[in-house]
């Protein structure tokens, strides 16, 4: 945890690594249970991929990034679709809250949220970068999952 | 039905890659076993393969929840209220009310789900019964 300087905020990183073969035999030939991970949009993205399951697994790993960034992990309220990776124009990666995670970003007062993803045939990483307002660090809970 | 006790702790040696003699009823899938979220996909993946119950990863939030509205189950702080409490009773009954109501929070309540929680929550879907 760290404070900006010149601003009341509190900064908060979260990273997660994924092995893309194991994320592909949990959710290969599994519609259901892909849906269960990934909004409609972050599929399409994925299934338009030649490399499918590498996307999939960066999205897996940031959405895990951004809850341990939020210090919760997955909660029992908190879906994987609650937090969807989308790219930018410029394939810049951009996160869109909702659901629980978003109630709680709100009450929590997050201020910024950043991702970086990276993959490669055997592994997927993303790291998030969150900033808060007004967040005391006693409130936030130690995050491992 | 197949030996779930049994699926259940094989499926928690070979996804968490734990020796069986490490798991113990009690032992939290998170804090004790270490498990990870995808680690619980792939627990979960595996226990549907050996006793043929499938259960997502966010059913086990609708299982300890009970359909409790969040208003009712938790307070404004997301404390667990003493109705939140009393359900948490009766799906993981290592939890004493007295020591959850108004102490433990919402988001922390998964930490609290043993390997017992998880046999018993697939006995209870296997029978057909609901969260």
């Amino acid at each position: 945890m760290a404070t900006a300087p010149g601003a009341d905020l509190t900064l908060r990183i979260g990273v997660d690594v994924v092995g893309v073969a194991r994320l592909e035999r949990l959710v290969r030939d599994d519609e259901r249970r892909q849906e269960t991970l990934f909004t409609a949009r972050e599929l399409e993205y994925c299934r338009g991929k030649r490399r499918c399951y590498e996307h999939m697994a960066a999205r897996f790993a940031a959405k895990e990034a951004v809850l341990k960034a939020f210090g919760t992990g997955i909660s029992q309220r908190m879906r994987w679709t609650d937090v969807e990776v989308v790219n930018e124009r410029n394939g810049r990666p951009k996160v869109h809250l909702a659901g629980a995670v978003a109630s709680f970003a709100e009450r929590h007062g997050l201020a910024d949220l950043d991702v970086s993803l990276s993959h490669t045939e055997g592994v997927a990483v993303a790291q998030a970068l969150t900033s808060w307002r007004g967040r005391p660090a006693e409130e936030v809970p130690c995050a491992s999952t | 039905m197949a030996d779930v006790d049994g699926a259940v702790k094989e499926a928690l040696a070979e996804a968490l890659a734990l020796d069986e003699d490490e798991i113990t009823p009690e032992a939290t899938l998170m804090d004790d076993l270490g498990a990870e979220s995808i680690d619980l996909l792939d627990i979960l993946f595996r226990i549907e393969k050996a006793t043929g119950v499938k259960i997502e990863a966010s059913d086990l939030g609708d299982y300890i929840q009970g359909g409790i509205p969040d208003e009712e189950f938790s307070d404004a702080d997301e404390v667990i209220t003493e109705k939140g409490a009393e359900h948490l009773k009766k799906v993981m009954p290592q939890t004493d009310p007295s020591e959850v109501a108004g102490k433990v929070k919402a988001e922390e309540v998964m930490t609290l789900f043993t390997v017992q929680n998880l046999a018993d929550m697939v006995k209870n879907r296997g029978n057909g019964a609901g969260g």
